[in-house]
């Protein structure tokens, strides 16, 4: 009927096989392994849930309405008490391994109680995926050891992911903006490192990190080809913290200013310059938009993750509430139009987590976990006790080879195709399940009614926390242009995205 | 809104507009922070004193008899900048407009000669709820010419600052339930801490727990739910005057940002993408003011169907509301979610303006039995 030469054609036209299948793909060819991690990842959630998010959750948001400058460490060292902060880093760096693609479910169940609390525990994974996409490898074991040292003597050490700046929030977001926006956060070379000038702002969780991956240009005309990653530790002379932002919700996870005045930053503790990728086939301004890809392919994934948590968190004050409140003389549960609206709103919950297990797959598969996913390397590093890794590892991390080799296959090696796929998939997962969150939010409200707006009914916490996430990681506005960008535009000879044409 | 060429009216408009710039908009985070912070008891003094508390009641009451025409502006302006206070005159001119209804005037002057202050003036209520549909809290047992109330009622707005309340309760042995008037400083009414909320903050609310309070009957017994419908059906345009103003304060703020802030090296402003979400605020903001000024008109006028034309203004208006303040923080990125700007404060308070008198989707489900 078709010829195998045919099949491979027709697959390739719009919308491409891959694109549209991207869970059908990965059946078989992902490890079984990680449903057995993902059942206890969400098992453990679910307990921590039980033991600590449910009952803390309303009196910390009580408490930052009172106290706006409050810190959560309390809840940073119960996290860290739990092994959170090391859960997802790979064992080969000292971490408990578990594959990535499970932190999504992991957060769905925290964020459905808490949206601080998940935010509190997953912005380090963000910090970690800036720090991953740059794939210093020694900076990576360096920094990741000390994660999972600060596990073992209590003192929790997290990393922050500082990028946006106070004149330009998405300007440093994609490479389109980046020449022309209002970058100012300024690294130039001296001898022996960088000195940085300028400011980060709605750095999550900022005042409780210890490493902030910092996101700085050397020609702020030309920052797309000129960006420099750094690995600076709270404390390091010329870094300071500023104003924590007084936000709507989502209020115990921090939003921090960060300021650099001259700022020294030594040449080790370079994530990533212009000199360090002198030898890929890639220009500089080509790497740039790769690292933010991979960056918002993994970590809108995380926040569609967030999205849902809200959604399914509005939805179950919802049901309880309807579950036990008699109107018109029955339960609202009985209640015909009450149990469509219900059954809306598990609809969006079973929407948005779809919507980010597909982009955890294309990560998985096509991403900038790939390797970590092939089910060898998966099961070598299951199986593989930690004591031999250290052995293996450590010295392995410290050779440059190391990092380039790396490099070369993250920026070398990977598809346009495959950059386009998963950076798509992480605009689609994040806008559609963050939608749902606000959408089920709003109908939560309507379905309680008077006592929808107490706080002490729960479920106006989670229309305040659901907003934020329509907004972070790119608003979904920029998100949707982004998905054109990625999945659509390319079928469309002569069309622009993020350019003069579109104004 | 529109005042039209009313030169009362729009004397009216012009006064409240400054006050809502003047005196609220410079203090709206920190007003917002109540209960944790001072209540902006000074700010409520002086709308006392400008008679924006009197606005709705009849002039032979002590009042300014402007009508709902003039609540409607002065709440459309007065939310477009802090709803808190619109909460606080909603709160009291749906009591006034209650006990109006039931023909209580005695007592409504008796109220208004002998105020003071605002505090001795306003009346709270429960006007989040509507008492016919959920299980009575209160129940009123006959004492002589009076009653007693005994039993529990939650978010009373105002029950905390107030100097009466307008509470519903069922007498045993009767069909339907009854208003009663209580006086709030009666040692046996039990007043919970100011109940934390969504937004209005400065427009606080208590649950109350009454243990044998001595109560006027408001009306006719039994007759409360019948009083409620006629008071709702003219102030749930009232209601969708603040929401209205809340939009308009909305757009205002987002067009003032979206003018100045640059992406891309170019202005925001000049994204149609943007332009697209700004349209859509725009259009929802003007067919709301509109709404509201044509929904009073049929009120005051007491057209054929007025109620119809009234319920579906409102409806569509509190509706509709949600989506433009949750664009208005989207049209302004990370910093319209901060407390810095009135974003945040709108899309709270909106919420608030959607669940007053009773449930949304049941006043949807009132208006197309009506018409079934």
């Amino acid at each position: 009927m078709v010829s195998r030469k045919q099949i491979k054609t027709y697959l390739q036209r719009e919308p491409k096989f891959d694109d549209i299948m991207c869970s059908l793909r990965a059946t078989g060819r992902q490890a079984k392994g990680i449903i057995g991690e993902t059942k206890k990842v969400v098992a453990i959630a679910r307990r921590f849930n039980e033991e600590f998010t449910s009952s803390y959750a309303y009196e910390l948001d009580r408490k930052m309405h009172q106290d706006p400058d409050h810190l959560a460490w309390e809840v940073v060292k119960k996290a860290n008490e739990w092994g959170f902060y090391t859960m997802f880093i790979p064992k080969m760096f000292g971490g408990k391994g578990y594959a990535i693609a499970s932190l999504s479910p992991f957060l769905e169940e925290i964020g459905s109680v808490c949206a601080s609390i998940a935010n509190l525990i997953g912005v380090h994974y963000l910090g970690f995926v800036g720090l991953a996409t740059s794939w210093n490898m020694r900076l990576m074991d360096m920094i990741c050891r000390e994660v999972v040292n600060g596990e073992k003597t209590g003192n929790p050490c997290l990393m922050s992911f500082a990028m946006t700046e106070p004149d330009a929030g998405t300007d440093s977001q994609n490479v389109e903006f980046m020449d022309t926006g209002s970058l100012a956060c300024q690294a130039k070379k001296v001898e022996g490192g960088y000195v940085v000038n300028g400011t980060k702002i709605f750095i999550s969780c900022g005042h409780l990190s210890t490493w902030h991956i910092l996101f700085a240009y050397t020609d702020l005309q030309k920052a797309s080809e000129n960006m420099v990653m750094l690995a600076v530790k709270t404390g390091t002379k010329g870094f300071s913290f500023g104003k924590k932002e007084k936000k709507m919700g989502q209020k115990a996870s921090v939003a921090s200013e960060l300021v650099f005045k001259d700022c020294f930053v030594p040449d080790d503790m370079v994530l990533l310059d212009r000199s360090q990728i002198a030898g890929l086939s890639r220009t500089p301004r080509e790497v740039t938009e790769m690292i933010l890809a991979a960056i918002w392919a993994a970590s809108r994934v995380g926040v569609a993750a967030f999205g849902t948590g809200a959604a399914r968190g509005a939805f179950e004050q919802a049901l309880r509430f309807a579950s036990s409140t008699e109107v018109d003389g029955k339960l609202l549960i009985n209640h015909e139009w009450c149990q469509a609206m219900l059954a809306e709103m598990y609809k969006n919950v079973a929407v948005g987590r779809i919507a980010y297990n597909e982009g955890n797959y294309a990560n998985g598969m096509d991403g900038a976990f790939k390797l970590l996913n092939l089910k060898p390397i998966y099961y070598l590093s299951k199986y593989t006790p930690v004591s031999v890794f250290d052995r293996i590892m450590k010295p392995l991390c410290g050779l440059s080879f190391t990092t380039w080799i790396s490099r070369k296959i993250a920026f070398d090696f990977m598809g346009d195709a495959e950059v386009d796929r998963t950076d798509g998939w992480g605009s689609l997962a994040k806008f559609t399940a963050t939608d749902m969150g606000i959408r089920n939010a709003r109908m939560a409200m309507e379905i309680m009614g008077a006592a929808g707006v107490r706080h002490d009914e729960r479920a106006e916490k989670i229309l305040r926390d659901s907003k934020l996430y329509q907004i972070y990681e790119g608003t979904n506005q920029i998100n949707r242009v982004n998905l054109f960008k990625r999945l659509v535009a390319r079928a469309c000879p002569g069309s622009r995205c993020f350019s003069e044409d579109n104004i | 809104m529109y005042a039209s060429n009313d030169k009362e009216l729009n004397l009216l408009d012009k006064s409240s507009l400054e006050f809502a710039k003047k005196e609220l908009a410079p203090g709206r985070e920190e007003n917002d922070h109540f209960p944790f912070g001072p209540f902006f008891g000074h700010v409520v003094d002086k709308a006392f004193e400008l008679d924006f508390f009197h606005i709705f009641l009849p002039e032979d009451l002590g009042g300014v008899g402007h009508g709902i025409r003039a609540l409607c502006i002065v709440l459309n302006n007065i939310c477009r900048e802090d709803s808190s206070l619109g909460g606080i005159m909603f709160t009291n001119a749906f009591a006034q407009s209650l006990m109006l209804e039931a023909g209580a005037t005695e007592v409504l002057k008796q109220i208004s000669d002998k105020a003071g202050s605002a505090g001795e003036f306003l009346i709270a209520c429960p006007v989040l709820s509507d008492p016919a549909r959920s299980p009575m809290g209160l129940s009123a047992d006959r004492n002589g010419e009076n009653y007693k109330l005994s039993g529990k009622i939650d978010y009373v707005v105002l029950g905390g600052m107030a100097g009466h309340a307008l509470l519903p309760a069922a007498i045993p042995g009767e069909d339907g339930y009854s208003w009663f008037l209580v006086d709030l400083s009666d040692p046996a009414v039990i007043k919970s801490d100011v109940v934390f909320s969504h937004g209005m903050h400065a427009c606080p609310a208590v649950d109350i727990e009454l243990k044998g309070v001595l109560a006027d009957l408001v009306g006719s017994a039994g007759e409360g739910n019948l009083y409620f419908r006629k008071a709702a059906s003219v102030m749930q345009v009232a209601a969708a005057a603040m929401a209205a103003g809340v939009m308009k304060g909305s757009l205002e703020e987002a067009l003032d940002y979206c003018r100045q802030r640059r992406q891309g090296g170019r202005m925001i402003k000049d994204w149609s993408e943007l332009q697209m979400l700004l349209s859509n605020m725009a259009v929802q903001t003007e067919v709301a003011q509109m709404l509201v000024s044509r929904a009073c008109m049929a009120i005051a006028d007491k057209e054929k169907d007025w109620e119809t034309r009234a319920g579906a203004a409102a409806l569509h208006i509190v509706s509709s509301a949600a989506d433009v303040v949750s664009d208005g923080i989207q049209s302004m990125g990370g910093v319209g979610y901060m407390k810095d700007f009135g974003q945040e404060k709108r899309f709270r308070d909106t919420a608030h303006i959607q669940a007053l008198l009773g449930f949304l989707p049941l006043k949807k489900l009132d208006f197309i039995r009506k018409l079934l």
